[in-house]
């Protein structure tokens, strides 16, 4: 039954990479495009207005990829038991397979889409060390954390199709929330607290720790988005158990 | 449990929650202030008692709506009962509605793969002989195959999912309604198959609007109205008990 399981579990990535870019000429070089454009902006617009930050391509490079990666993969998440409806009514299969399986596949995005960009960060004056590693478990934490969020949408945007619709809307609002294209120091002290109770907030500083400090992940932050990501998963969990026997007649 | 009982339903009644005001939006729920209990439970099934035997084949009536459907996705284990309990002893392939477990935007053939892969029958070894022998059954060319499935006709969908799970040997069978849009052909090779399927041994539940067909095909009949059953026995006499609800 196990092998069984892992063939369902693969089979369901490769249906939704296959899914993602099966009518496009570039495929999956559009998910590179996307960053590379905002990084293009960014540093038009930006980079005079912040000559605080030092090495500000490398700063704004390091927190955005973290950022669509998270915005695409909630966004998907959110509508995945709407998108899988067919399926879920006719297989008896564990339905949390359907956002693990499409976390999966973002995941996978993102990975290969890290490879160009950490060669990119490179010329831009990432300093390869030992420290690097630690990208590992933070993209592992980032990754259960992005997947609690976008499981409590998903469970609840069954119920109210406004969940999803509300959470593109709020989406690029939470962009400028969150300290990707400015520094923290630069927030007047009065709206400091907003970006505070930011939870991307904190994951930025984490991945700002390796890909532009280089130093070791600050314990301080890691303790944070533990927190942030059990209160989130324990939340996440609640929500799928109470709602998801409701989700075969809502679809 | 008896030795050759493989589904045992006792006093399985299932609900649906259904949004009371039909709404599906947080405007409508403000305005019509209906925050208190925005779902209410529709009770689609009641207590319903039914033994399945090894082999057996049972085919189940009634009128739209009245829960055949649920019924099966009940057995199956997709939806999950309010009271009552569902015992199943057999490895259930899936259901066979129409369209369903089909991904449009895929081709054919990767539908085939995704499809076996979700009832279990998919492994390396023999993936390339069970994919021949899918589109030979289904009848459908290989240019067909690599189509996107919603290029394809109702008739040539239903031929796709039909032979995907057909082709194996399922030891619990349960179809819904798709064989009623095959051209005669191939309603005429389906009941072949059938009958081999059964004759080795698997247990069928086959919802058809068809008294004729479930006399065919079927030697127990089920009839359902109003989320009821009302009658369990011969399928010729299933058959009567429907025709009389119209």
């Amino acid at each position: 039954m196990r092998a069984k399981r892992r063939y369902i579990i693969l089979f369901l990535i490769y249906k939704n990479l296959q899914l993602k870019y099966k009518h496009s000429v570039l495929g999956f070089f559009w998910s590179l495009l996307h960053p590379f454009l905002y990084l293009l902006i960014f540093l038009a617009i930006f980079s005079a207005a912040f000559p605080a930050i030092e090495n500000y391509p490398l700063y704004v490079l390091s927190g955005l990829i973290f950022w669509i990666y998270f915005s695409n993969a909630t966004s998907q998440l959110s509508i995945v038991f709407i998108k899988n409806a067919h399926l879920l009514k006719s297989f008896n299969i564990s339905k949390l397979l359907y956002p693990l399986t499409e976390l999966g596949s973002e995941l996978v995005s993102f990975l290969l889409g890290l490879i160009p960009f950490m060669i990119l960060m490179y010329f831009l004056g990432l300093k390869i060390t030992i420290n690097l590693l630690y990208i590992i478990p933070v993209i592992l934490l980032f990754s259960i954390f992005t997947f609690s969020v976008g499981l409590i949408l998903g469970s609840l945007n069954v119920f109210l199709r406004d969940v999803g619709i509300l959470w593109n809307t709020i989406n690029p609002a939470l962009f400028y929330l969150s300290p990707i294209a400015y520094s923290f120091k630069i927030v007047p002290e009065r709206f400091k607290f907003i970006v505070k109770y930011n939870p991307l907030y904190h994951f930025l500083e984490l991945v700002r720790n390796v890909l532009y400090s280089g130093q070791s992940p600050d314990p301080h932050y890691v303790g944070r988005c533990l927190m942030i990501t059990s209160v989130a998963g324990i939340l996440a969990f609640i929500i799928y158990r109470k709602t998801r026997n409701g989700f075969i007649s809502n679809l | 449990m008896g030795k050759d009982t493989v589904i045992k339903l006792k006093d399985v009644s299932v609900s649906y929650l259904q949004n009371r005001k039909g709404t599906h939006s947080v405007k409508d729920f403000i305005l019509k202030a209906s925050f208190i209990s925005p779902f209410q439970k529709h009770r689609v099934l009641h207590n319903i008692d039914m033994e399945v035997k090894r082999g057996d084949s049972i085919g189940i009536l009634g009128p739209n709506g009245t829960g055949k459907s649920t019924l099966l996705r009940t057995i199956a284990g997709i939806i999950k009962p309010d009271t009552g309990t569902v015992d199943v002893k057999v490895i259930i392939s899936p259901l066979l509605t129409l369209g369903a477990g089909l991904e449009l935007e895929l081709s054919g053939y990767e539908n085939m793969k995704i499809s076996m892969a979700l009832t279990g029958n998919y492994s390396k070894s023999t993936r390339a002989e069970m994919i021949e022998k899918v589109s030979d059954f289904a009848e459908l060319t290989k240019e067909q195959l690599k189509m996107p499935v919603k290029m394809y006709s109702t008739g040539m969908l239903a031929r796709l999912a039909f032979s995907s799970v057909m082709t194996a040997q399922p030891e619990l069978l349960m179809i819904d309604e798709v064989l009623a849009v095959g051209d005669r052909g191939f309603q005429r090779k389906c009941k072949d198959r059938l009958h081999e399927i059964l004759q080795n041994g698997a247990t069928l539940l086959f919802i058809s609007h068809s008294p004729d067909e479930v006399k065919e095909i079927c030697k127990r009949g089920i009839c359902i109205n109003e989320g009821r059953k009302i009658y369990d026995g011969s399928s010729k006499k299933a058959a009567d008990v429907y025709s009389k609800l119209f």
